[in-house]
């Protein structure tokens, strides 16, 4: 690492856990969100606004109010501005004064809107800032969210408990979008940061600094951009060496077709770059928030496994030839089981009303079986013993609810598979598709993430995350052996 | 070498390296390229033929002809001086018949390439990550079913191994009905050549190598195409 990048992690640090904020500009208008997405900030919290209309609104969430950021007594690490644009050179000003330890301009109306004057706006707090060395993130942007210490951006996000996963986006929404959404996909976060319009610090940046974060153990990033794309080439490579990335990058569509003199000037598109360059980085692409979510996800509940062949267990005849349809062309294979398989199949396995070869449709053996239990433990451990399965993957219908209703109960089906889960070799995965009843679904998912159990929305979720999750882990495996 | 060729194109205007330029860049840096000698007149044509061996390749030099074979300019497997001859003739009056003031620098003399699977490889920049390197199969492949892939410069052994059988048409280059297979790792080497000569040489803008011959036990460079970037 140069001088240079050290410094900026050493400066970034302190804004990532800051021990005092001040919120500047926060207003009714905005309904106080950044204040209270602070009420959980361990640390100090204070706010600068001069219009008096506000002062009554800040004091009511328990908030001490200055007339500027000069005012406040002692030290402030991480600064957010939701001023109005033209006020943003005097703030940048008061924050260098003040030696804060960094700011992020929630402020927009600069380089985005592609006029004169906001283009302007943004050299001048950019210069203003670069001069001072002063820390800057976006401006256009809701800058950092760490939920250990109760740094929000948004009152809806989680917080307390840290987890190890991070986040660099270049929307504000998305980065909002992911960070909440992962509560309930069993997601938890180390530290995640919308850079907006980069003024300053870019995307390679933040990588450079979650590369290093010990608590950081998964990147996920929403990219349109990069400014140096072989700085971002040469982070991006050493990164994906050392823990997982995966990249969503927006704007794919845009680039049309560039007027060359040559064939490969004429192929090499944008997006067919960033395609090779993710590959060739070893990060994994993903093509929306969907797909970070699922991919995320399985990174850290699903065991490592490389192989493509898949036991599939379906609970009905329809959805078995469905499931098996999807998985194959998401490129995955569904081949026949041992015969050693099929004889243990034969002893409990009714075949009126179901079949085994893989996929397995268990109508008869277990969505109509009084041993419906030690059936399914069964199955499981056929496919677990298999030489022939890589994977294995478990639909669960809403059409006859698979757990009783008492979430307070034990239940015998969600203890066997969990008991299995814990045991197994083998990436497993579960499947829920929503049928007639969303929340019946919500709550059977929500109820096997509480045991650590990752389960998937549709097949094609699931084939597609199962893929991607097989091919990385090949990936790493073929690049650990040269 | 390699400095003097594109020195002197860009002294002369010209950004687009001729045929033969652009071999004697790339053959510079280490790349294998059918040896490819300018002749000026219709008796080094027939005496470079003689001293290559028949048959041999005739194809128009000047900067100001881009599309060779369409306005006649190419003429292929010449099997004796008397035939190099009259194709000289016919090339010169098709150049001069197409563009009155084209420059003519003379034609290129090369040996005809014994043929191999044909692969391209060429070299373009990215506004945002620079040269990038791409391999695919040649002819109907990269033109109708753009079957290729890339990679950003630097390339390792391992993006060069990966991106030759990223293609679809990969099982082509292991030997398909009975033709023979190319060597792949002789394909990954000209591709590491590439990477390392392109990555120093920043005045290259883009570059084809197109055809590459690849054979069981080399690849050779047929055409190539070198175009640099213009003077600021």
């Amino acid at each position: 690492m140069n001088r240079t990048a050290a410094i900026t992690t050493t400066k970034l640090d302190r804004v990532f856990n800051p021990r005092s904020v001040a919120v500047v500009g926060d207003k009714q208008a905005l309904a106080y969100m950044w204040l209270r997405s602070l009420s959980s900030f361990k640390g100090d919290v204070y706010s600068v606004q001069i219009d008096p209309r506000e002062f009554p609104g800040i004091a009511e969430l328990g908030v001490k109010n200055y007339l500027s950021l000069m005012d406040i007594p002692g030290p402030v690490d991480y600064v957010i501005a939701a001023v109005p644009r033209t006020v943003a050179p005097t703030i940048v000003k008061d924050c260098i004064k003040k030696q804060v330890g960094g700011v992020c301009f929630f402020t927009s109306g600069f380089a985005e809107t592609d006029t004169e004057e906001g283009i302007k706006l943004q050299q001048e707090i950019t210069e203003l800032a670069r001069q001072a060395d002063l820390l800057l993130i976006g401006p256009n942007c809701v800058g950092i969210y760490n939920p250990k210490i109760g740094l929000r951006h948004n009152p809806i996000q989680a917080y307390g408990e840290g987890g190890t996963v991070g986040f660099i986006s270049q929307s504000g929404t998305h980065a909002t979008l992911f960070t909440i959404a992962g509560e309930r996909h069993g997601i938890k976060f180390s530290k995640s940061v919308s850079y907006g319009n980069a003024a300053i610090l870019d995307s390679t940046d933040y990588l450079d600094y979650l590369k290093e974060d010990e608590e950081t153990e998964i990147i996920g990033m929403y990219i349109e951009a990069v400014k140096d794309g072989r700085r971002f080439f040469r982070c991006l490579r050493e990164t994906a060496e050392k823990k997982p990335v995966l990249i969503w990058r927006g704007g794919e569509s845009e680039e049309g077709a560039r007027a060359a003199a040559s064939h490969t000037g004429a192929l090499a598109q944008s997006s067919t770059v960033w395609q090779a360059l993710i590959k060739q980085c070893g990060a994994i692409r993903v093509e929306n928030l969907d797909e970070m979510i699922d991919t995320v996800k399985a990174l850290l509940y699903i065991k490592p496994g490389i192989g493509a062949r898949v036991g599939l267990i379906a609970m009905s005849g329809g959805q078995s030839v469905a499931i098996t349809d999807t998985f194959a062309r998401a490129g995955l294979t569904v081949p026949p089981l041992t015969r050693s398989s099929y004889e243990r199949l034969a002893t409990f396995f009714n075949i009126v009303g179901g079949s085994y070869r893989n996929p397995f449709d268990v109508s008869s053996s277990f969505l109509m079986s009084e041993n419906a239990i030690s059936n399914m433990a069964n199955m499981l451990d056929v496919m677990e013993h298999d030489p022939n399965i890589d994977a294995i993957v478990l639909e669960l219908f809403t059409i006859i609810s698979p757990f009783s209703r008492n979430k307070e109960k034990p239940d015998p089906l969600l203890d066997t598979i969990v008991e299995f889960k814990d045991r197994s070799k083998k990436p497993f995965l579960a499947i829920v598709t929503t049928a007639h009843s969303e929340a019946l679904a919500s709550e059977i998912r929500e109820r096997l993430m509480s045991k650590g159990i990752p389960s998937f929305p549709s097949f094609e979720r699931g084939a597609k995350t199962l893929k991607r999750f097989v091919d990385y882990h090949r990936f790493k495996q073929e690049q650990a052996l040269n | 070498m390699a400095n003097k060729i594109i020195t002197n194109a860009l002294k002369n205007g010209r950004t687009v390296l001729t045929e033969v330029e652009s071999k004697q860049l790339v053959a510079s840096a280490g790349i294998p390229v059918v040896e490819t000698k300018l002749a000026k007149t219709k008796a080094e044509a027939i005496e470079i033929s003689k001293s290559m061996g028949f048959p041999v390749v005739l194809k128009i030099v000047s900067p100001d002809i881009i599309h060779k074979s369409d306005i006649g300019g190419v003429k292929l497997n010449l099997t004796n001086a008397t035939q190099v001859g009259k194709a000289y003739t016919e090339i010169m009056a098709a150049a001069k018949k197409a563009n009155k003031k084209a420059d003519i620098h003379g034609v290129s003399v090369q040996k005809m390439a014994k043929p191999g699977v044909e692969v391209i490889m060429g070299m373009s920049k990215d506004a945002q990550f620079g040269p990038v390197l791409m391999f695919g199969l040649g002819g109907v492949f990269v033109e109708v079913l753009k079957d290729v892939a890339f990679r950003i410069v630097p390339l390792t052994r391992r993006d060069a191994s990966q991106m030759i059988r990223e293609i679809k048409g990969y099982p082509i280059l292991e030997g398909y009905r009975g033709q023979e297979p190319a060597n792949v790792t002789a394909l990954e080497d000209l591709l590491l050549k590439l990477s390392e000569f392109v990555d120093k040489t920043p005045q290259i803008k883009e570059l084809d190598l197109n055809p590459i011959f690849a054979y069981k036990d080399r690849a050779v460079a047929v055409d190539a195409r070198v175009i640099l970037e213009s003077q600021a």
